[in-house]
This record gives C-alpha cells, structure tokens and sequence, in this order.
C-alpha cells in the first residue's frame, strides 16, 4: 500500500488511507470548511448506526408544484420532498461535474456543495458549460456556483475551494450522498472508506473521451418499486439477487387493479472491493457471453492499478505504455475474458481518450449518475448495482453487479452492522455480506419502518 | 501508439487549448463537424441540451427554430431559461444563453415554424445535418420529409418519463420516420364515454370533452350527429344520445338563472344515469351506476369553502367535489355572459370557453364534473392533479433523460460525419439500461421514402398544368398515364383519365389552366402516380419552389436533381397484401398512421418531446399516462381534443 504517492499524501492530507484504516478509533478534529446545514440534518444523521432519518418535512408549495410540474408527474409529490431536503457533496467539478450539478439543481435538491480547490484553466472551456472565458484562473467550483445559482434559486449551493486532501472524515457526515468526479482510484475509494464511517451514500465517476464509468456504494438501501400485481405475487424476505432482497409488500386496488407496492432492499459493497471482485457469473458463464463485456472494463481497471503503482496516469512513454499494457492484460485475465476482446486498436482508442472530456458522454454519464442520485432520494426504483459503463463509440452501456466471492468460512461472522462497514471493507477480506440477500436480519425491521416512513 | 503529450507534433499545436481534448478524442471527425452546417429543430428539453452539446462540441454554424414561448413548468428541464425569461420566445432566449458557450460559433435563430414555406427543400439542403428535438407526430413527419427531399441526414429523437430514443435517418441507408408504424393515439368507443364509463378516464373525456362543450362551448354532439349514419345495433341508442343533447342544449337557455346549478346537476347526474340505467342487459352482470340526489349532496356541503379546489394534490370528497362543482360553473357562467356581453358591443362572434390545462376555472369545473360522474359509476375520482395531466395530455418530462438522449445524438452524428453510417444505431433508453440495434434499413413499402424525391422549380405566374405534364414526359420519361395530386390537400392537379375523354375543349381547359389555380404554390408537395398497369412506377413526390429569380427563362417548369443526374425513377415493388402501413384497432377499424390524413393531434405543444415510444409505460405514480384522446363512433375517428 505504502507507494510514494500515498506517503506524500500523509504528510499533508488528513484524508488519506493510512488515517482511514483505524479511522473508526480515531478522535476526529473539528472540520474546516464545514458548509452550513440550512435543512439541519446534521442532527438527524448523528447516529451512524441509523438509516438517514429525514427531518420533519415543510409541505412542498404551490410554486414548487408548479415548477416541478413535469417531473413530480413522474415520481410524486412525496419523492419531490425528499429530494428538496437532500444536502449533497460533489467532488470535482469538471465537464462530468458540470452535468452532474446541472441535473441535480434542476431536479431541486436541497443543498449542493461543490468541492474543487483548482482554477479554470482554458482547456476547461471545451466541455465545462457553466464556466466562460471571464473565469480562467478563478477557482473552478466558485465560477461554477454562480451560474448553478441562477439555474435554480432555490438550492442552495456552496463552492467549497479547499482541496479534497485537507477534508477530515467527519466532513462526509453532513451529507446523504458523496459523488466523487474525477478521483484516482486510491482517493475515491478513501472518500468511498469515511463515506461509511457516516453511512453516507457514495458515487464515484469519471470519463476519459468517449468512455467513462459511473460506480455506487449506498451501503444499504431501501426502495419501493410499484407494479400491476402478477400472477406470481412478490413476497417479503425473497432474495432477488445475491443483493437484493424483498422486504415487504403492501397490495392497493387502484381501478379494479391490484397493484403492488413492493420495498426492496440492496446492499453494496465498497470500491475497494468491488474492483477486485469477479464479473457476475452470468456474464461470463459462456464464451459469447464474454465476448460481450467491453474490454473498457479491464482497461479501467489497469488504469486504476497503474495509478496505484505510479501514483499518476500513464503518459505516451514507451515504458508507461508497456506497463499500463502489461497490468491491463493481466486484469483481463483475472476477469477470465478472452484475450481476443483486448485489441491494439482498444488500447489505441483507450489511451488516446484517457484524461480527455467531451460534451456527450459528460452528459450521458452526468444523466445517468443524477437519476440514480434523484431515484435513491427519493427512495423509488432499482437503483445502479454497482458498476456502469459506458462506450459511447460503440453505443454500450452495461451494469455489472461486482461483489466479492463469498468465503464459507466468514458466514459465520456476525451479520455487518452498518456502522462497523469502513474497518472492515479496508482490510479487504471480503467480509461483507453479499451472497444471499440475507443481510442484517436484526435491521430489517428498522428498514421498513423507514420505508414506510417514506411512503407516508 | 497515441502521444498526446508530444508537443513535437506540428499538427497539434494549431490545436487551440479548449479544443485539445475534442481534438485528441476524435481525430478528424473533430476538424470536419467545425465545418458543418447545423439545424436543430426544438429549443425545448431535448433542444436546449442539444444546443450546448453542439456549441461545446466546437460546431460553428447552428440555426435552430422553434414556436413556442418559455413557460414556468419548462425550467425543471429546459436548463438554458430562467424565471426571467418566461413568455419570451424559445429559439431566441436559446441562442442569446449558448452564445456564451462559445463565442466563436454562430448561432441563428428563428421564432417560427419549421412547416412554414419559407423553409422549403433548397433551404434544408443547405445543411450538413439536421436534429429533431420536437413534441409532435405532425413536425416530425414534416421534418421527416423535408430531409428525405433535401437528402440531408436527420438524429430523429424523443423522451417521455425515463424512456428515451434516437434514430439516424438517411435517404436510401436507414428507415425514415415513417417506415415504422408509430402508436395510434388511445381512442375510446363514443358509447364508453357518453354510456359506460368504467374508468376515470372516461368520466374526464367525457367532462372536458362533452360536458364543457355542451355548455360553454361549440356544440361537438351536434356535429357528430350529423356523421351517425344508421347502423341497425345502435340506432336506438344514437336516438337517446342524441335527445340527451337537445336536454344539455335547452340548459344553456337557463344559463344565469337561480337553479341553473341544480338543471344542469339532475339532466348530467340524475336523468342521464336513469336512462342508462334503463338499458337493463347492459348491468346484468355489472354494477349499476346510482343516479346522484341534488339535495341530499347540496345539504352536506353547504359550510364547504370553494377555496377547497385550490387542494389539487387531495382526492376530494363527494360534498368537496360538489362544493368546486357549483362553484366552477357559476364562474364559467359568469366569464361567458360577461364575454358575450363584450362580443355583442364589438360585433364580435358568439364567444365559447374551450378547456385549457392552465384556465383553472375549466380545470375545476372538468375535475369536479368528472368526480361527480365518477361517483355516479363507482369509478374511483380523482385528484386536480392527477386529472390536469389525463385531460391536458401532459407527458412528464425530466432533465436527466433529455440530456442523456441529446448526447446520444451527438454521439451519432459523430458517426454521420465521419461518414460512418454503418455504425450509428437506433438507441432506447429505459428506466433499466439503454439498448441499441443497428439501424434499420428502409421499408421498401415505406409510403413516405420509397417515393422518388426531387425539387422543381416552377414559373408560377406562367406555368399551366400542360407545361408540367409536358415536362414529366420529356424529361422523366413518364408515358402520360399519370395522377398528380398535393399531398397535403388531396386536390387532384391533373388526371390521366379524365384526360382520354373527348370532350377536346374542357381538355385543352384543363390543360391551359395554371398549376396556381388549382392550388400549386411555393412550397407546395405534388405527388405523381403512375397509372401504367404494368410495372408502375413508384411514387415521384415534387417540392414546388417558386422560380423567383430565374424567371424569364423559356423553361417555366425545371427539375433540380440532387447530384445533377437525372435519377432513375425505379419500378414498384410487388406488393403482398399484407404488409399494409397500418393497424386495426379493438373495434376493427383500420387505422394508417402513415396516411391517415383525417388524423390530427391535439394540442401537440403540450406534449413534451413524447417519444414515438415503444415502451410507453404506466408513470410511476401510478397515473396512467394518455396520449391523444380520440372519440370513434362508427363512422370514424373523432379528435376531441
């Protein structure tokens, strides 16, 4: 773990790793640029081992609903609320942060800070809508604020300069959900580490040209889906998937139809591990399976361990090629794909795109992260499950479910309390409960109060 | 391999820095979309996206156009407007706000309408590409065309709720617009509404499309009466209808007076559900609907305050609902004598209240009307909310979906301009995941593309209709057996087979008769049908231009072929019956989406970007979302929007 970047980053940042891993014992000093918490939750998240409990909502107004018209069709009056008093981090705040911010302000959540403690630059003119020429050499997250502010004057947005390096773990704790833009791997997955320390959500994202990926870790997270009733009526404590799990069912009659009101439950494993865990067996059972998963996942993957073992992207050096190709081959292996998918040309196309942004597939994947991000506020439908990718050359955009291989001999540990989750997932052994949608019995109980809760 | 961070290379360092990341992402297709002419079609959800895409894409020649004018419930979305911009002009607020983008490209912008003349083939042909981010079946056939005509490449794109799409259409590669059916839109049998009812969206039509208009507005009863040609089953029940009617008409008469309320409750609640409910077969096996007592509801909400209608999240209750009921009426009473009043000083024509989404005194009134009948029907009511987006055809519409549709297309248009049209694809977008097929070929039955397209420049002021048949001859060959019709009226130019009669002076009249009298002008779209038995032709459609500058020129009807060759007009397909362009609905009714030309939608502004879904879905709220609403009775489809 200890590689010249990290130790750099020890010496100056209270944010790294090495702090992190026996974060949970530590005695957290007071947090500099605290944001100010207008919808007071932080009183409402001070317990760690709770889901989020929203504070006691003011009744959405009749401009809002007149705003909000077009979407509060879509996901209701109730969902609109509790994206009104979310207070969300975003970190970076490039041509991916741009769209990301946009989405959200236009969606109207409560509070956006955005962190960014680097100055635009001209290059930030190609794709980074909310900045113009004025901008350059002004802080990015400050230029940025100030046109989010006129797109929706009812969210309150707060640029926060100070680099990610300096913020204390407490500082995730004011909000529901932590995007991370444009991170290395080695600092989203420490962003990703304090993030559960708070049971705060969390999002990483990044795009390099026309590829990009977006990757979830909501810890655990209920949700309620609404359906016609079929002939197969869902039933409470029905493992779905290897994460998901029915935890209860309510039936209505709406027009002489039953519909059901089904409330689900994932549970997610952090960065750390789902970068080193298998593709879903389904996805690689045969051949043409295989054939199928882009390459851009082994590539992402090579990247993210080249960062770790240089601490920097690899440049148009001969050796940085030959090592980035080496790594990248290796990771394809590990995902036992076949070697036929990893072509020069992919390599070619990679590289030349690595580190560059462009409109569409800032969009594309600020769209996609955003509605996920609404979606999880509001507490209704599938949210992503971890991993999406997208290949906007070829037009692919598949989500991989990537948990780590259950061990029989850790079933007989103790079912994870949420609170315990950033110790354990920085040891890396695959401690978390991923494999039967059991999950934490004791908790199921709590989670469907909350749901209902959310329901009203 | 790739080395980006050479600064050795002389090729990169022209590459100014805000452009260095397009540059190195996509090679040459970067140096030739700088290069490129674009239209985009909308400023609306997927417009506004679009339009900062390609502005930050480095596109340096955009026009865009659209009508319509910024509305509060577009800010939610439409990311380039604010509060301040609201009732100014889309496509002009548009442009002002991506300027800053980037101050380089040039942006122009019309406030009209892409259907009218003054944007004709030649004026589409001058574009590299053409995007579609509109509302409406109608422009985006129109759009369709054009670009087929002018052969110039259309992204064809569309959202609703979470579900998106996007499809490349070019002429003679991929399927056009119209090679797929689209949806029809919902109809509902005329007895469904006016006799039973089962769901609430019957009740709505029937409030916001029968009730309102029986009192406040054009009659639409007596207009379809009219159409009721006798058919033996439904005679009787058509006569009940009708004398239903003529009761809702002598209750306008009563318009003003102290029980108006209370006449226009017992004919809608009382007398008309007794009748129903005389058709005794029809509820052997249903619940029977109980006819509503006045005074009985009247007594219960006599404390009630009518501000209640300002709760429109609430489902109110039976005395609510009647509270708003009379409260609603008595101001649509009032509004409509104060307007007549106004009409008659000015001379004015007889003034109606039609049903607008946004008038709440109609929103109230159909509401309230509709919970009543609902009430009458055991049907469950519903809220002002609810019952604004079922009878104002409100499609919701979100951020996030328009924008990840926009950039999809500029990711295809990527491919256009490389000249990669092999690998754009026809893209869906779902709450799950976004899929792609490769994109269609063309339907070689296709009504719309399997024509023959071409420009001709016609002399109005001289050009008679012999001169265009003439030409059609000499220049395409054509034996003479031809139809030529508009397309958009039907007027039939001129006919082969009247032509054979003898009568020498009423053919030499129709000849000599100029293409402006029959209804030939600039813009005009004339098909041409070849009448041969053998082998025919397929359909040849010309885009009249008005010659204009090049007048005085011996040649009064000219051609202009696209590459400058005269193209060859193919023989049609054999055509097996069953692959007709259209669709039968429930009761058995043809319907051609492609030619239907009686079919219109209503009020397609409001729709917001409704994709031509093929995975329409129930909102997740429950509601279900309507499309157009349209009334069948047996003689055909009537919009009642």
């Amino acid at each position: 773990m200890a590689d010249s970047s990290q130790s750099q980053a020890d010496t100056q940042a209270p944010l790294d790793p090495t702090t992190m891993s026996n974060g949970a014992n530590t005695e957290l000093p007071v947090l500099p640029g605290q944001p100010q918490d207008p919808a007071g939750l932080m009183a409402s998240m001070a317990d760690p081992t709770m889901m989020p409990v929203l504070p006691p909502m003011q009744s959405i107004s009749a401009d809002e609903i007149a705003l909000y018209d077009r979407q509060i069709r879509l996901w209701g009056v109730k969902a609109q609320e509790m994206i009104r008093n979310a207070n969300i981090l975003l970190i970076g705040i490039r041509a991916l942060g741009n769209e990301i911010a946009k989405n959200l302000v236009l969606a109207g959540i409560g509070s956006l800070t955005i962190l960014d403690h680097e100055n635009v630059i001209e290059e930030d003119l190609g794709s980074q809508f909310l900045i113009t020429e004025e901008n350059i050499g002004k802080n990015r997250a400050e230029a940025a604020a100030v046109e989010l502010r006129r797109m929706n004057p009812r969210v309150n947005v707060i640029a926060d300069q100070e680099g990610i390096m300096t913020k204390m773990p407490q500082y995730f704790a004011a909000f529901q959900i932590v995007i991370a833009t444009s991170q290395p791997f080695e600092m989203a997955s420490t962003i990703n580490m304090s993030c559960r320390m708070f049971n705060t959500k969390f999002y990483a994202a990044d795009l390099h040209g026309l590829y990009g990926y977006v990757f979830s870790d909501l810890i655990m997270h209920s949700f309620v889906i609404e359906k016609d009733k079929s002939n197969i009526p869902s039933k409470a404590g029905t493992a779905e998937t290897s994460t998901r799990m029915v935890v209860h069912v309510e039936t209505k009659k709406e027009n002489n139809k039953l519909r059901e009101i089904v409330t689900k439950q994932e549970m997610y494993c952090p960065l750390m591990l789902a970068n080193s865990s298998p593709l879903p067996p389904e996805t690689i059972r045969s051949r043409r399976a295989k054939m199928r998963v882009p390459p851009l996942i082994s590539c992402l993957r090579g990247l993210f361990d080249f960062q770790k073992q240089t601490g920097r992207q690899p440049s148009g050096r001969s050796e940085d090629l030959a090592l980035y190709t080496k790594i990248t081959n290796e990771k394809h292996l590990e995902l036992q794909l076949p070697h036929e998918t990893l072509t020069a040309t992919v390599f070619r196309m990679f590289l030349q795109n690595l580190g560059t942004e462009i409109p569409p597939t800032a969009a594309f994947l600020g769209g996609q992260l955003a509605q996920d991000v609404i979606n999880v506020l509001g507490m209704r439908e599938q949210p992503l499950q971890n991993l999406l990718l997208f290949d906007g050359d070829d037009f692919k955009c598949p989500i991989y479910s990537l948990q780590p291989v259950f061990d029989p001999s850790l079933s007989m540990m103790e079912p994870l309390d949420v609170g315990m989750a950033p110790g354990m997932g920085v040891n890396g052994n695959g401690s978390m409960p991923t494999t039967n949608g059991g999950g934490p019995v004791s908790d199921t109980t709590q989670m469907q109060d909350d749901a209902h809760q959310a329901q009203g | 391999m790739t080395d980006s961070h050479s600064t050795s290379n002389p090729k990169q360092k022209q590459v100014v820095a805000r452009e260095r990341f397009q540059h190195r992402a996509l090679g040459s297709t970067h140096d030739q979309l700088k290069k490129a002419r674009v239209l985009l079609v909308g400023a609306g959800g997927i417009g506004c996206e679009l339009l900062k895409n390609l502005v930050k894409s480095g596109f340096k020649e955009i026009v865009i156009i659209d009508l319509d004018t910024i509305d509060l419930s577009n800010l939610n979305r439409q990311f380039l407007f604010r509060h301040e911009h609201i009732k100014k002009p889309k496509a002009l607020v548009a442009k002002e706000v991506a300027r800053k983008f980037d101050p380089r490209a040039t942006i122009v912008a019309h406030h009209a309408n892409i259907k009218d003349e003054q944007f004709n083939v030649e004026w589409f042909a001058a574009f590299t590409i053409v995007f579609n981010a509109l509302d409406n079946l109608d422009a985006r056939r129109h759009v369709n065309r054009m670009c087929l005509a002018a052969d110039v490449p259309l992204i064809e794109s569309g959202t609703t709720g979470y579900n998106g799409n996007v499809q490349v259409i070019k002429r003679g590669k991929t399927a056009c617009y119209d090679c797929k059916e689209k949806q029809v839109p919902k109809s509902f049998a005329i007895c469904t509404i006016r006799s039973t009812p089962s769901q609430p969206i019957h009740t709505i039509v029937w409030a916001k499309s029968y009730l309102l208009p029986e009192l406040f507005g054009v009659s639409e009863a007596a207009a379809m009466n009219l159409d009721t040609s006798e058919s033996a089953n439904n005679a009787e029940e058509i006569e009940k209808l009708e004398k239903e009617t003529a009761q809702l008409r002598e209750l306008r008469e009563a318009m003003g007076s102290d029980d108006f309320v209370r006449k226009v409750f017992d004919q809608a609640y009382k007398k008309d559900v007794e009748r129903l409910l005389s058709m005794e077969d029809y509820w052997k096996n249903k619940k029977a609907p109980i006819p509503l007592d006045y005074e009985t509801i009247a007594s219960g909400s006599e404390n009630i305050d009518p501000l209640v209608a300002k709760l429109d999240q609430d489902v109110w209750t039976l005395q609510q609902t009647f509270t708003v009921f009379k409260d609603s009426l008595l101001r649509l009473s009032k509004r409509l004598a104060e307007e007549r009043a106004a009409a008659l000083r000015e001379n004015q024509l007889e003034p109606v209240i039609e049903f607008d989404k946004d008038d709440e005194d109609t929103l109230d009134f159909v509401t309230a009307a509709a919970n009543l009948r609902s009430a009458a029907f055991n049907i469950d009511p519903k809220s002002k909310f609810d019952t604004k987006q079922m009878a104002g055809n409100i499609i919701p519409a979100i951020a996030t979906t328009n924008a990840m549709v926009a950039s999809l297309c500029i990711l295809q248009a990527y491919k256009v301009i490389k000249g990669d049209l092999g690998r754009t694809k026809e893209l869906f977008l779902s709450k799950a995941n976004m899929t792609g097929d490769s994109s269609d070929l063309p339907n070689p039955n296709c009504m719309v593309c399997s024509r023959v397209m071409m420009r001709t420049k016609i002399d109005l002021e001289k050009a008679t209709v012999g001169d265009l048949v003439d030409i059609l001859k000499l220049e395409l060959d054509y034996t003479g057996d031809i139809t030529i019709t508009t397309e958009s009226s039907q007027m039939t130019v001129f006919d082969y087979l009247d032509d054979d009669d003898d009568d020498e002076d009423s053919l030499a009249k129709r000849r000599d008769t100029k293409l402006v009298e029959v209804g030939v002008g600039n813009g005009t779209s004339l098909i041409v049908l070849d009448g041969g038995d053998d082998e025919p032709r397929v359909d040849l459609q010309l885009f009249v231009e008005d010659m204009n500058a090049e007048r005085e020129q011996a040649l009064v009807v000219k051609f202009v072929f696209n590459d400058g060759e005269k193209p060859e007009i193919p023989r049609k397909p054999a055509k097996k019956p069953t692959e007709m362009n259209g669709t039968t609905t429930l009761d058995g009714e043809a319907q051609s989406a492609a030619t239907g030309s009686k079919r219109k939608r209503g009020q397609d502004d409001e729709v917001e970007e409704s994709a031509p879904a093929k995975k329409l879905q129930t909102s997740a709220n429950g509601a279900t979302q309507e499309d157009d609403i349209i009334v069948i009775d047996d003689e055909g489809a009537i919009v009642l929007d």
